[in-house]
């Protein structure tokens, strides 16, 4: 049996497995029977790594020693959630007031809002950018940046476990 | 002006983060972050125009 898909991992090993070429030998010829992948390689690191990147954004690969990458990454999603509170934006949370499908609807925002992580925690502890400010021009602008910074730290959470697991160099 | 300057600013921390978790050299991240960058400033600016001369009030 042949390995096919070879990459070295982050976690130190020369060569994780992701797909192997099944093969048979038949006299002197080599006879391709299919491709295997294989999922059980993926380490337990990589799930904790993707937590940490989520948890705070930039961390992920600040761990595995990509420090450009996590700079740029981290440092976009902070200035992007730092900004969009300063410039009036405001977070979303189910209940307070809200009954019924008024409720519901602020899941959506605000499972995009959650991907800022700990910020977003920290910010729901000490309630902190939760109060509507609809008078200020950059009103929804700030709306926007704080959204679509989680969404954002999703993806850079998703680079940095894909690094991790070995699916990405 | 406001309104420019932050969607410009949205679109360049965009562009990065897309352009990072992009596939490929150095180069090819460069040249794709800064078509996000382009694609969102040329967009916002065509809908901007669009939605100016629809009578929408």
């Amino acid at each position: 049996m042949g390995r096919l898909g070879c990459r070295a991992s982050a976690s130190g090993d020369a060569c994780a497995p992701v797909q192997r070429l099944v093969v048979e030998e038949e006299g002197e010829d080599l006879l391709v029977k299919g491709i295997e992948r294989s999922d059980a390689g993926t380490p337990g690191r990589a799930w904790l790594i993707g937590v940490s990147a989520w948890a705070v954004p930039g961390l992920g690969h600040f761990l595995q020693k990509r420090w450009a990458r996590g700079l740029l990454l981290g440092g976009a999603v902070w200035a992007m959630f730092v900004i969009g509170l300063l410039i009036g934006g405001h977070l979303f949370r189910m209940g307070g007031s809200d009954q019924g499908l008024s409720a519901l609807l602020q899941l959506l925002p605000m499972s995009a809002n959650f991907g800022g992580g700990l910020l977003y925690i920290f910010c729901w502890l000490t309630n902190t950018g939760f109060a509507e400010q609809a008078q200020r021009v950059t009103y929804e602008y700030g709306n926007t940046f704080l959204l679509v910074a989680g969404l954002l730290n999703y993806l850079a959470m998703l680079d940095a476990f894909d690094i991790a697991a070995g699916r990405k160099q | 002006m406001t309104h420019v300057f932050w969607m410009a600013f949205f679109a360049a921390l965009t562009g990065v983060v897309f352009g990072t978790v992009a596939k490929g050299t150095d180069q090819q991240k460069l040249i794709y972050g800064l078509k996000v960058f382009g694609e969102f400033l040329a967009i916002a600016l065509i809908l901007g125009w669009v939605l100016y001369f629809l009578p929408l009030r």
